[in-house]
């Protein structure tokens, strides 16, 4: 782990995240300050498909129910998966591609403590941004309806949702340190987590195809079963969180042994 | 003692190009030129020389440390001019550096200073924004600012205007006159005669000779260029001895190796009213090496 790398990578990344932030939390504002309007009515005028390809519909009960079913079946996968995507990519591929990881394997700094490095900060951003998107459902919550959040409950959805993203950001990464190319990077790195994506969508259009969730990384994230405090979503925690140690493990091994043509 | 030593090395793409079964060695002060057309694996055997490419066969160490294992060691005493220069292209030219020290945990920024007023790189700007030629000035600070004891540089003076050429030859024997290493490509001897001791040449992926530069210097073709006054000088020429490698009208092309006092001789019977030298390609300079 290299702090001046760690420092000069946040300067270069630090706007794509905030970008993504503010979309979040712009959209954290307009789904809590909607709670109580009948929302229902709302749902009920979009087309039954498309509501339910969103995943609103399961509408739980209170505030938690109903951020849950608005904010963390659908927004929280979108843009957290978009920023992945994006910043992977930047982290190790665009370097590669472009020929300035040269300069920096040309300190004396061993290949570990780059990629480390570079791990680290995707690991710690992501954590940022939940960690940023929970307090701030919290406090607008308090300030709006106060006493009305089960907090434990939506610190959970929020935990849930940061291991979804440690193992998702791991696809990317691990792809990111794979190519040498950013278009092959991106490929792989974002196709994957779009298609897990996509898959999540249609599970929820039709009780048919229930089954293909279990194809995506998502069908272990499921928000009512964690503000019922089902005990299956503690092992989902643990599953995606050992997903995401092989996914950083593997990509720090591959960069470590490749050939790096720059 | 030798401080580069190459053995068997062979590094295959998967196109079939690479380098093969490469093995020589650089003593300590001794500057090395690496000569080769462009396509002839000078990039990738310097890529493999800093750890970049795993080798498929044979070893290469520098300082006694493997190239591979122990890069990050290597590197605290290596100064690299990459060929392709690409930089971090958000930052200035200044913050790059001081970026670049940070990471070599170089706290003495004399250097840079020194070397930035040399050069006259203008360090202030985008590095986006920057010409070509001051972005080679910004690789050749960031390779000497730490004063390693080794320099690789591949095909290090591209981009340069004549006059910052030469300051930057200046700068090479400087450092060779302080007992540094260094390892140079390039696709002219021009410059490889001015700076190194020593040269291996490389076609196509394999090394073809290495010979000290005197002894290149002799091998070395030269084609001059020579207008006369009339046929009967033409005619002069042809029969002086000298290998004439084509005659078009008044102007003779002849071929000068190290005769040039037989050149001199054969020219003194003439009335002449031109002369140049051709500028010609490594492989027109080298034709022993690579001819087909």
């Amino acid at each position: 782990m290299s702090f001046t790398l760690f420092k000069t990578t946040a300067r270069a990344n630090w706007v794509t995240g905030v970008i993504i932030l503010l979309v979040m939390v712009m959209y954290m504002a307009i789904i809590i300050s909607m709670y109580d309007f009948e929302i229902n009515e709302m749902i009920e005028l979009l087309p039954e498909g498309l509501a339910n390809a969103m995943g609103y519909s399961e509408v739980f009960t209170g505030l938690t129910g109903f951020i849950a079913s608005y904010y963390y079946c659908f927004l929280i996968i979108m843009f957290p998966m978009i920023y992945c995507i994006i910043v992977a990519n930047a982290l190790v591929a665009k370097y590669v591609d472009r020929g300035s990881m040269a300069y920096l394997l040309s300190t004396p700094n061993t290949r570990l403590k780059i990629i480390t490095t570079q791990a680290v900060y995707m690991l710690v951003s992501v954590t940022v941004i939940f960690g940023v998107i929970a307090a701030i459902g919290i406090g607008m919550s308090e300030a709006m309806f106060p006493g009305e959040l089960d907090i434990k409950g939506f610190l959970l959805l929020n935990l849930g949702a940061l291991c979804v993203f440690y193992s998702i950001s791991g696809i990317s990464f691990l792809s990111s340190c794979i190519f040498n190319e950013t278009k092959y990077s991106l490929a792989l790195g974002g196709g994957i987590p779009v298609l897990f994506f996509v898959i999540n969508m249609l599970s929820n259009v039709n009780p048919d195809y229930e089954w293909i969730v279990n194809f995506s990384l998502f069908a272990l994230y499921r928000p009512a079963d964690i503000i019922n405090r089902e005990p299956f979503t503690v092992l989902a925690m643990i599953i995606l969180v050992l997903i995401a140690a092989i996914l950083y493990g593997s990509a720090i091994a591959v960069f470590n042994r490749r050939n790096l043509p720059v | 003692m030798s401080i580069i030593i190459i053995k068997n090395l062979t590094k295959v793409y998967s196109n079939g190009k690479g380098v093969f079964d490469l093995s020589f060695e650089v003593n300590e002060g001794e500057a090395f030129g690496y000569l080769g057309p462009n396509a002839a694996g000078k990039t990738t055997t310097i890529r493999v020389m800093l750890g970049f490419l795993n080798a498929d066969k044979g070893s290469c160490s520098i300082g006694g440390l493997d190239y591979r294992k122990q890069a990050a060691i290597i590197q605290k005493n290596l100064g690299y001019i990459p060929g392709e220069v690409s930089f971090f292209d958000d930052m200035t030219g200044m913050s790059f550096l001081y970026f670049m020290a940070a990471m070599r945990g170089l706290k003495d920024r004399s250097r840079i200073e020194s070397l930035i007023s040399r050069l006259e790189l203008d360090a202030s700007g985008k590095i986006r924004r920057m010409s070509k030629g001051m972005k080679q000035k910004l690789a050749i600070v960031t390779a000497f600012m730490h004063d390693p004891d080794v320099y690789l540089m591949d095909e290090p003076t591209i981009g340069l205007d004549p006059l910052m050429r030469n300051r930057f030859i200046e700068l090479i024997l400087e450092e060779k006159s302080r007992g540094k290493t260094i390892f140079m490509s390039s696709h002219s001897f021009d410059e490889i005669e001015r700076t190194c001791d020593r040269a291996g040449i490389i076609r196509e992926g394999k090394l073809v000779a290495v010979e000290n530069i005197n002894s290149l210097k002799a091998a070395r073709r030269k084609v001059i260029s020579v207008t006369v006054a009339t046929d009967e000088d033409v005619r002069k020429l042809k029969e002086s001895g000298l290998e004439i490698e084509s005659v078009s009208g008044n102007h003779v092309d002849v071929i000068v190796r190290d005769n040039f006092d037989s050149f001199i001789a054969g020219l003194g019977k003439c009335r002449v009213r031109g002369l140049g030298i051709k500028a010609q390609g490594l492989e027109q300079v080298f034709l022993k090496y690579y001819g087909k």
